[in-house]
């Protein structure tokens, strides 16, 4: 009776949802209409010039036409690429750092109130370090990333990890769970709920730092488009960049990110 | 039967033999540290099989003695011999259900109980057999795929006696394992786990501060003193099953166990209109 039960509860569910999301469709595109409506109207009312602040059709043109060119694509897959190598080496230095600091207490405690003062050091201040160091180029950007969101990873590996309830290692222990099986299939899954936020803020601050450092230190890349824009006055350009940095962050956050999290959350019954 | 008799009827089939076992913690009582005694000359045997119920006043270190048998935790000195085998010898000859939620909360209830086999490197079908078996035994087949949030109180118990089982210890070690629950779901575990060792002939150790449960559950009920604590008594339960806890037959050895319990001051769970009876 108590499957019965659970079952029909989760068809309801599922027809909510359903429901759900198709008015926060007709919301969005309300929303997207206003804005449009309201983008329009400024151009009417010729506050700026033409130049200065294109109507949303030049801004389509220049967007199909950047499309066309070969200029947008170039620049997303040029930035996505710097995106997803910055974001791994985050991952990787991250979590690996991370672990060292549970293993060895003394470091851990030394690097977690050391880390909360870079965690908050705006990313944009190590773009004139990163250029003398390493040069105007692709590492100098990975940098950059590194600097900015590997310590959000560090740090949520590090409570995530300190704050599994020792009763599942004890658990683990008992049931025949040694060094790796118990690192992989106890330590980090239990501690995924925090992983799981500080990756999400990492990715965040990884995108932020990402288009910063494009704007002074790359040629090519969405960001190199609005530093190009700004030098030639091509305000359509900026815009067309801006909406796809826009796009992307929140395609990436909604589609991969937000999932992981609500995917973990929901198995572990947490509140979403 | 008493106990002499009982533990001669064992005596061949002896499973686990504790002897001489001493252990002290280092405490602090506000001038410094100093070795507060825990177990004080503990000896026990444990017959294959047996369902043996272990009480005592809270905070005597019941549970301290599980852990030294689970090899949780070290001892100063004596023996707890496993047959042949000086405990820690291996983890999963002994396997522990705790008082706490010990589940993994990321992996549902079939993965759960599969949790010990994968350690042990068991094949994948086996792995998948053995688990569903043991969750049918405790009766949630139809909950294998869930998660744990969506299971009650009793339920998760229930996997995790699935969850230990499944590893086929020699020793099932149970601390305070129905503590948390409501009365009609303790009413309904007493009853499984009794016929679980029914079915399965396992050798249970089972704490517990309620004085009918350890009189509903034990083949024998191990009386424990305070700090520094000793075996008290022990008493032999020779009473058919299934047994039920508010059976007017146990009543007496309750009140018997609860007597004696309460010269170490303390009433354990049951409410205190049983002992005037």
């Amino acid at each position: 009776m108590e499957k019965a039960n659970q079952k029909t509860s989760q068809s309801k569910n599922s027809r909510q949802k359903i429901r759900v999301n198709i008015t926060d469709l007709i919301d969005t595109v309300i929303f997207l209409a206003v804005i449009i409506v309201a983008w329009q109207t400024i151009f009417w009312l010729k506050f700026y010039p033409a130049f200065l602040f294109p109507s949303p059709s030049t801004t389509l043109n220049t967007f199909v036409r950047l499309i066309q060119t070969g200029i947008l694509p170039v620049a997303i897959y040029t930035t996505g690429y710097r995106l997803v190598a910055g974001f791994a080496l985050v991952m990787i230095l991250g979590i690996a750092v991370g672990v060292v600091m549970v293993k060895f207490k003394r470091f851990g405690r030394t690097m977690a109130s050391f880390s909360l003062g870079l965690q908050a050091f705006p990313s944009i201040a190590w773009v004139p370090f990163a250029i003398l160091i390493i040069g105007l180029n692709d590492y100098g950007i990975l940098f950059v990333i590194v600097m900015s969101s590997a310590f959000s990873v560090m740090l949520s590996t590090y409570s995530g990890f300190r704050n599994i309830p020792p009763i599942y290692m004890k658990a683990a222990r008992n049931m025949g769970a040694r060094r790796f099986s118990l690192l992989l299939g106890v330590m980090f899954p239990a501690a995924m709920p925090s992983l799981m936020t500080g990756i999400r803020q990492a990715w965040s601050f990884s995108w932020h730092a990402l288009i910063g450092a494009e704007i002074l230190m790359a040629s090519v890349g969405l960001g190199a488009i609005l530093y190009f824009g700004s030098e030639f006055v091509r305000m359509d350009q900026i815009m067309a960049s801006m909406i796809t940095i826009f796009v992307i962050g929140l395609v990436v956050d909604k589609l991969l990110f937000f999932r992981l999290e609500q995917r973990v959350r929901s198995k572990w019954g947490l509140a979403s | 039967m008493n106990l002499r008799e009982y533990m001669g009827s064992i005596g061949t089939k002896s499973i686990l033999q504790i002897s001489k076992l001493e252990k002290s913690y280092l405490g602090n009582n506000g001038d410094g540290q100093r070795t507060l005694p825990v177990l004080n000359d503990i000896n026990l045997e444990v017959g294959e099989g047996e369902f043996l119920t272990v009480i005592g006043p809270s905070g005597c270190g019941k549970t301290t003695l599980l852990n030294i048998i689970a090899g949780l935790e070290g001892y100063d000195s004596g023996d707890v011999v496993l047959t042949g085998h000086s405990v820690p010898s291996s983890g999963q000859d002994i396997v522990m259900i705790f008082q706490e939620d010990a589940l993994f909360p990321w992996l549902n209830v079939q993965e759960n109980v599969e949790f010990g086999l994968k350690q042990r490197h068991v094949s994948k079908e086996v792995r998948k057999k053995t688990a569903e078996q043991y969750i049918k035994m405790v009766g949630l087949t139809s909950f294998a795929g869930s998660f744990l949030h969506q299971l009650s109180g009793g339920m998760k118990q229930r996997v995790a006696i699935a969850r230990g089982l499944a590893l086929n210890p020699r020793i099932l070690l149970m601390d305070e394992p129905f503590g948390a629950l409501d009365a009609k779901n303790r009413d309904i575990l007493q009853r499984q786990i009794q016929e679980i060792h029914g079915q399965t002939k396992k050798t249970i150790i089972f704490v517990t501060h309620d004085v009918r449960e350890a009189v509903c559950l034990g083949d024998r009920v191990v009386l424990l003193t305070h700090t520094p604590t000793r075996i008290k008594r022990q008493f032999v339960i020779d009473r058919p099953r299934p047994r039920r806890s508010e059976d007017p037959a146990l009543r007496g050895l309750t009140n018997a166990v609860l007597r004696d319990l309460k010269e170490e001051g303390d009433f354990g769970e049951s409410e205190p209109e049983n002992i005037t009876e």
